[in-house]
């Protein structure tokens, strides 16, 4: 996947409010986004390198303690560039799709 | 039936199957090779292990006895094998990554023999690289080379060397497979004339405006002239293009020789970017808007430029139709264009050199400060009118000039506003320095008492007056004067303001005066600053030699100093003025309002003369040349008053200007005021007379009329016509 858009989902999800990694996975497999976990422990750990996550960590009975994610004020910036990148990019695409499909579509009127 | 171990996971105890066992350690393994160069991968590992401890004790919790081989395939498959694992580009793990690049590149740039090639490091550059790859060549710290290049520099071989390995070697970037290579385009979308400059730009990534700039400059090299005035300004061997047509060609040259970046990938390549898909499509996303900005400003271009684009998107053909553009038109938009940005040039240069100019002659008078200046409130409001009024504006115009340049975005307007304000304050002292200094000149001293210098010899048969010292050689033709004093020497001018007056003695030896005047702020410091003069003078045989002029030193300021030597010429001895005496064209400051009113009662009482001739004086107190002409000529009106009335003619011959009273016959003095008077009587009479038959009229016209008017008031006593007279 192009790069930051992965990013720009975690950040999204962590936006809303502070998430554990296997809670990550469960929303972006409800976006119909299907991450390895092994993907998202390497990125969680960049992010949180990069000083734009921060975590805590929770005991929990049923198992060892988790961590849990925040989003820093440097990754709420971060996250607002991700979205307008994000934003430029879906408008090129659309704009090239839509005026190929009007394309087409003159064509088949034409024909 | 399996053994079952137990193992210490994430500090728990999770009994598993053997089998199971080995593939949880293969997995984990497998982890530990994948983010071997991974910063944190400890850790990264550490929560994929500890999430995998979760779901054991999910199973555990659940019902499971052990771990299971399907428990830990199926957990594995869930996390996901590191092959499965997104590979990031290169953009992720700077810090690893970049270090692994910097390896990679150390390991190509050294060629099959083991021996190191000298490139270009783009990865840590300051300007280009070239400091870094020499260093890196020969080992030795980057800084330590910079400095050597810096101190080469400024021996003018540096500068060339720089620009020439930049250009030569190359960049290590170009020896990643895939890496961003760089070409040297021309830019034909950000041109002004030819896109050479914004070529070369996006080449070194420094600003188009840069190049352009070295490449006008020499235009403006008459800068390097202004080394022949003062020798202020010497830009070296840099800006030695004299009359540049050496700049032009080169830039024609390079205009031909660069080839044009038509497609995306050559722009791509013109700019040092990665082509590939999204690049490519990057750069055509940016050419669609900047295809909207210029149909707005250039129509012809525009409608060729939208053909070219609609062309290349489509897939990159048809380049050769595209180099013959529009021949004529580009032609006649260029050169529009170069003279409308070469006469806003030189506006604005002009602009800028007014005040260069401004600054350089306040510093060129600058040594004579101190003789006009002083006292700390004077000298404080120079240095404030020199800062404010003349060096902000330079400063303020350079650095708008600057910031043009490099298109800065800070904060223009608090900017200008703070500029705008020093230099009302620079306005301000100006006007406060000026009013300050003319306050030493309000008063001048009265005090005309004559002191006399002593001949040694009264009796000579002639008497030359000079100011010149055998081995001083003066030049009066300054027109610019630079040091409007006669001669600096150390710390004392020489003023020369003298007035000469030659007047017939009362006996026969010759008597030399001197009145001394100046200025100051109240009448008194006029006084002792008009004592404080030093004029003198001594004669050997019939050379009387005067001082230099009016010594100024620093403790005595310019007070407008003057200084009016009279001579007394014995009847038939001869008189020669030498023109080094004086300047015969005063230097002082202010008008003349307290000034010299007894002078000009004076004025009408002596001749013009000439310097370097020689006169001798008749008893009629005139000066007569040898041949017997009198003295008189260009300056000012001569005046004179004898029996034939008062005669006054300028120099000009203008006979408008020349007027006589009572022309004509020599009347006696006191017969011409009778004769005035009796004048003046008939004119009363007439005017009575015309007055009287006047009224008559009137009261012959009235009478037939209704009622008279009276002229008289009836009032016995008052005749109202009285009045008149």
């Amino acid at each position: 996947m192009r790069k930051g858009v992965l990013e720009f989902c975690i950040l999204s999800i962590i936006k809303e409010g502070e998430a554990y990694p296997s809670d990550i996975i469960e929303k972006m497999k409800a976006a119909n986004l299907n991450i390895l976990e092994g993907t998202l422990y390497p990125l969680l750990t960049r992010l949180k390198n990069a000083e734009l996550l921060s975590y805590r960590w929770e005991e929990s009975t049923s198992g060892p303690p988790r961590k849990y994610f925040t989003l820093t004020e440097k990754g709420a910036g971060f996250y607002k560039e991700l979205e307008t990148t994000w934003y430029e990019l879906a408008n090129a695409v659309r704009a090239l799709t839509n005026d190929g499909q009007e394309n087409i579509n003159n064509n088949n009127f034409n024909n | 039936m399996k053994q079952v171990i137990n193992i210490n996971f994430q500090g728990r105890v999770v009994p598993i199957e053997v089998t199971a066992f080995e593939l949880l350690k293969n997995y984990t393994e497998s982890l530990n090779r994948h983010f071997a160069n991974e910063e944190g991968k400890e850790e990264i590992i550490n929560d994929i292990e500890s999430r995998i401890g979760e779901l054991f004790q999910e199973r555990i919790t659940k019902g499971a006895t052990c771990i299971t081989d399907d428990d830990v395939n199926a957990i594995i498959k869930n996390m996901g094998t590191p092959e499965e694992f997104e590979t990031m580009d290169d953009s992720q793990a700077q810090p690893s990554s970049a270090s692994s690049a910097k390896q990679e590149q150390t390991s190509s740039n050294t060629s099959a023999t083991g021996h190191k090639r000298l490139f270009r490091d783009e990865n840590d550059k300051v300007l280009g690289g070239v400091c870094s790859g020499l260093a890196n060549y020969f080992n030795i710290d980057v800084v330590i080379a910079r400095i050597i290049f810096v101190v080469l520099l400024f021996s003018g071989v540096g500068f060339l060397t720089y620009i020439i390995m930049w250009i030569a070697v190359p960049s290590s970037a170009t020896t990643q497979i895939g890496g961003a290579r760089k070409k040297l385009f021309r830019d034909p979308d950000e041109k002004l004339l030819a896109g050479v400059c914004s070529g070369i730009g996006n080449y070194f990534g420094i600003n188009a405006w840069i190049p352009r700039v070295l490449f006008l400059l020499p235009f403006l090299s008459f800068i390097s002239r202004w080394g022949h005035w003062g020798g202020l300004w010497d830009f070296g061997d840099v800006v030695r293009f004299t009359f540049s047509p050496t700049s032009l060609i080169v830039y024609i040259i390079l205009w031909i020789v660069i080839p044009e970046a038509t497609t995306t990938s050559e722009k791509l390549e013109m700019k040092g970017e990665k082509v590939d898909m999204n690049s490519i499509k990057a750069s055509v996303m940016e050419e669609m808007k900047g295809v909207g900005k210029k149909a707005s400003s250039f129509g012809k271009e525009a409608s060729a430029v939208v053909t070219e684009k609609a062309n290349m998107v489509a897939g990159d053909v048809k380049n050769f139709s595209r180099r013959n553009r529009g021949g004529l038109g580009n032609v006649i938009a260029m050169i529009a264009k170069i003279f409308a940005y070469f006469i806003i040039g030189c506006v604005g240069f002009a602009l800028v050199m007014a005040l260069f100019g401004l600054a350089v002659a306040s510093i060129g008078l600058f040594p004579l400060k101190d003789f006009l200046i002083g006292g700390d409130y004077q000298n404080a409001l120079a240095w404030g009118t020199l800062v404010f009024f003349i060096a902000v504006p330079i400063i303020g115009i350079i650095t708008w000039i600057i910031r043009k340049i490099a298109r800065s975005k800070s904060n223009g307007r608090m900017l200008g506003f703070s500029f705008g304000a020093m230099w009302v304050i620079g306005w301000i002292c100006f006007i406060c320095l000026i009013a300050s200094i003319s306050q030493e000149f309000r008063y001048s001293s009265k005090n005309l008492a004559e002191q006399e210098i002593m001949l040694t010899n009264p009796m000579a048969d002639k008497l030359e007056i000079t100011a010149k010292s055998p081995l001083d050689k003066y030049n009066h033709r300054r027109f610019i004067k630079f040091e409007p004093f006669e001669g600096i020497q150390e710390d004392t001018a020489f003023v020369n303001n003298i007035d000469v007056r030659i007047v017939k003695a009362v006996n026969d030896s010759f008597k030399v005066t001197i009145i001394k005047t100046a200025t100051g702020r109240s009448r008194t410091i006029a006084e002792s600053n008009a004592a404080r003069i030093q004029y003198s003078g001594v004669q050997k045989d019939s050379v009387l030699l005067m001082d230099k002029g009016i010594g100024i030193n620093k403790t005595d300021k310019f007070r407008n100093q003057r200084v009016v030597l009279t001579i007394y010429v014995p009847v038939g001895k001869r008189i020669k003025v030498d023109k080094s005496i004086s300047w015969f064209n005063n230097v002082h400051f202010g008008s003349n309002w307290d000034n010299n009113d007894w002078y000009y009662d004076s004025e009408d009482n002596y001749d013009d003369w000439e310097t370097g001739h020689e006169y001798i004086m008749k008893a009629d107190g005139h000066l007569y040349s040898l041949n017997g002409k009198p003295a008189g000529k260009a300056g000012h009106t001569k005046v004179t008053i004898n029996e034939n009335g008062i005669e006054v003619i300028t120099n000009d011959n203008n006979s408008d200007d020349n007027y006589r009273y009572n022309n004509g016959e020599p009347v006696k003095k006191t017969d011409s005021i009778k004769l005035k008077l009796e004048e003046k009587q008939r004119i009363k009479d007439s005017l009575f007379q015309k007055a009287k038959e006047k009224i008559e009229k009137e009261l012959g016209k009235n009478q037939e009329g209704s009622r008279p008017s009276d002229m008289s008031t009836g009032i016995p006593g008052i005749n109202p016509m009285a009045d008149v007279i």
